[in-house]
């Protein structure tokens, strides 16, 4: 069953067509990773998901709706949400603030403050602590925690590992394994491809705004990928 | 000496009752609101046209002024500083300063220049008062309009640290983007936080008409006292404010005392001294300091 559906997507920077022509379909309970170098319109792609950026044309349909002229928390009522590059929480507020403004436009669900701080445990005793004052694998936590809050369809996660150290990077996909085996559709960017590999059940290539691989991860190897994140492909093929 | 200091508190919030709006778009919004002065006049202005026209009680009209200034603050944020807001953050705080000055000469216009009051229309209690020690009074309306500063001030404090809707306000004020992406209709939260900043100036008119005289054109003292009292308090805090209130009372109590022409010096002063200390005792350049003292950084 299609969940989200792009068709001729173009996003602009002011002259900069940061995303071209883009399509891209992606079914329910996949887990895709979103793989690209710095700059090639990874996060651009997920904004304009997400309702951040406005889109110059083209289209985005979520289980047959058009959001593509939505605001943001329309989009998070529909059953998107975006985790942001950099976790982006209300630093003067604490985690469980946090976690209850991600209920706002929320969907009925599983997750509660009570599921999310389950899912968690390394927030439980820091509950009530400012979100500013935390590490960063609490931040990552809470802002994902934060997402999750709005009983999400699809959950995009752009760059979890950012700033992170590999030990919490693993602690974060760990506390991840149990989202992962639910039907939650996950689109995810991750800058470590042996982690993406064994994560996702997709893989998508970007390199300068365009979608220049697109595979199961089952039949995709290591070096293709490589290939598509460098831009060799072009100068293999001659 | 002790019947100064507790003129000196209860004038104290009188000025917190004067800045509530003031504070709270500033402690939340990030704006300075320099029509503050001129909006509160404009509902001392609408209580005395009630009171004079239809006879009705400036004590029943906040049920009238109090939902009309909600009104005003609702098309303030929706045609003017949402608007001016996307051209950078100087532009709101110049909008309401063309705000002051269109309001200020509208009034005029309309009112000329006789100075007005809402004492005649609130019978014996403009001059009623209760003997606390022995020849030791303290006007009644004052007391009240402590009273009000209190309950306001800390009905905002709690509306914002624990309901929803405060949290959801915080969260756009702080970062209206992600605001959005966590499901927060940042649009609808800032239309309702100017509101009930409005809502409050229409309480603060109100006591400025029953306390005193009022022309078009006083505004201005009213924004500067509002505000010494809001930076005197620090700007991140609503409680702060009463404090603040309280502070400028005192120093301007003690500069009157110094010398019969020393009242707004010594407000002044005070203003300065805690404005100067807090900038030395802040980290950074310059105007990063400036910046943290008046609560603008992010």
């Amino acid at each position: 069953m299609t969940s989200l559906k792009i068709q001729n997507l173009d996003v602009q920077h002011g002259q900069l067509k940061a995303v071209r022509n883009l399509s891209l379909t992606v079914q329910k309970g996949e887990v895709v990773a979103l793989i690209g170098a710095n700059g090639a319109g990874k996060t651009t792609l997920l904004g304009s998901i997400a309702g951040v950026l406005r889109t110059t044309s083209g289209s985005i349909l979520l289980n047959g709706q058009d959001i593509t002229d939505l605001p943001s928390h329309k989009r998070v009522q529909a059953g998107l949400a975006l985790v942001p590059e950099g976790r982006k929480l209300f630093t003067e507020m604490t985690i469980e603030e946090n976690l209850r403004l991600g209920s706002t436009s929320a969907r009925p669900g599983y997750w509660t403050v009570d599921s999310v701080l389950e899912a968690f445990p390394n927030l439980i005793k820091r509950r009530h602590s400012k979100t500013g004052l935390l590490s960063g694998g609490e931040q990552q936590a809470t802002a994902i925690g934060r997402a999750l809050m709005s009983n999400p369809e699809i959950l995009i996660l752009d760059e979890v590992s950012l700033g992170l150290s590999p030990l919490v990077v693993n602690q974060v996909y760990d506390s991840l394994k149990r989202l992962l085996e639910t039907d939650t559709t996950i689109i995810l960017v991750e800058q470590d491809l042996t982690r993406a590999m064994k994560v996702a059940s997709r893989a998508v290539c970007m390199l300068e705004g365009e979608i220049i691989l697109n595979k199961q991860m089952s039949e995709v190897s290591r070096e293709e990928i490589t290939d598509a994140y460098f831009g060799l492909h072009k100068v293999k093929d001659r | 000496m002790t019947n100064q200091i507790i003129q000196a508190i209860l004038l104290g919030g009188y000025y917190a009752l004067l800045a509530c709006g003031l504070s709270f778009m500033f402690s939340i919004m990030k704006i300075i609101n320099l029509a503050h002065g001129s909006l509160l006049v404009l509902s001392a202005y609408m209580f005395w046209l009630l009171a004079d026209n239809y006879g009705i009680s400036p004590f029943y009209g906040i049920f009238i002024i109090v939902p009309i200034m909600m009104l005003v603050g609702w098309g303030l944020q929706v045609f003017l500083l949402q608007k001016s807001a996307k051209a950078g953050e100087l532009l709101p705080i110049l909008t309401t300063f063309g705000l002051a000055i269109v309001i200020e000469n509208l009034l005029f216009q309309q009112f000329g220049a006789d100075t007005r009051s809402l004492a005649p229309y609130i019978g014996d209690l403009s001059w009623a008062s209760w003997e606390i020690f022995e020849d030791i009074y303290v006007g009644k309306t004052s007391v009240y309009i402590l009273i009000a500063a209190i309950i306001i001030l800390g009905g905002l404090h709690l509306f914002m640290k624990k309901t929803a809707l405060g949290r959801q306000i915080r969260a756009t004020a702080h970062d209206p983007e992600t605001a959005g992406l966590v499901g927060v209709n940042a649009r609808k939260a800032s239309v309702i936080a100017v509101a009930l900043a409005m809502g409050t100036v229409a309480v603060s008119g109100l006591a400025l008409g029953i306390r005193g005289v009022f022309n078009a054109y006083s505004g201005g003292p009213q924004l500067l006292f509002a505000f010494e009292a809001t930076i005197i308090g620090g700007p991140a805090s609503l409680w702060g404010t009463l404090i603040g209130g309280i502070i400028l009372a005192l120093a301007q109590t003690i500069g009157a005392n110094i010398h019969p022409q020393g009242f707004l010096i010594g407000g002044h002063a005070i203003f300065f001294a805690v404005l100067f200390i807090r900038i030395f005792l802040s980290k950074g350049g310059m105007s990063q300091r400036i910046k943290s003292v008046l609560g603008i950084s992010k």
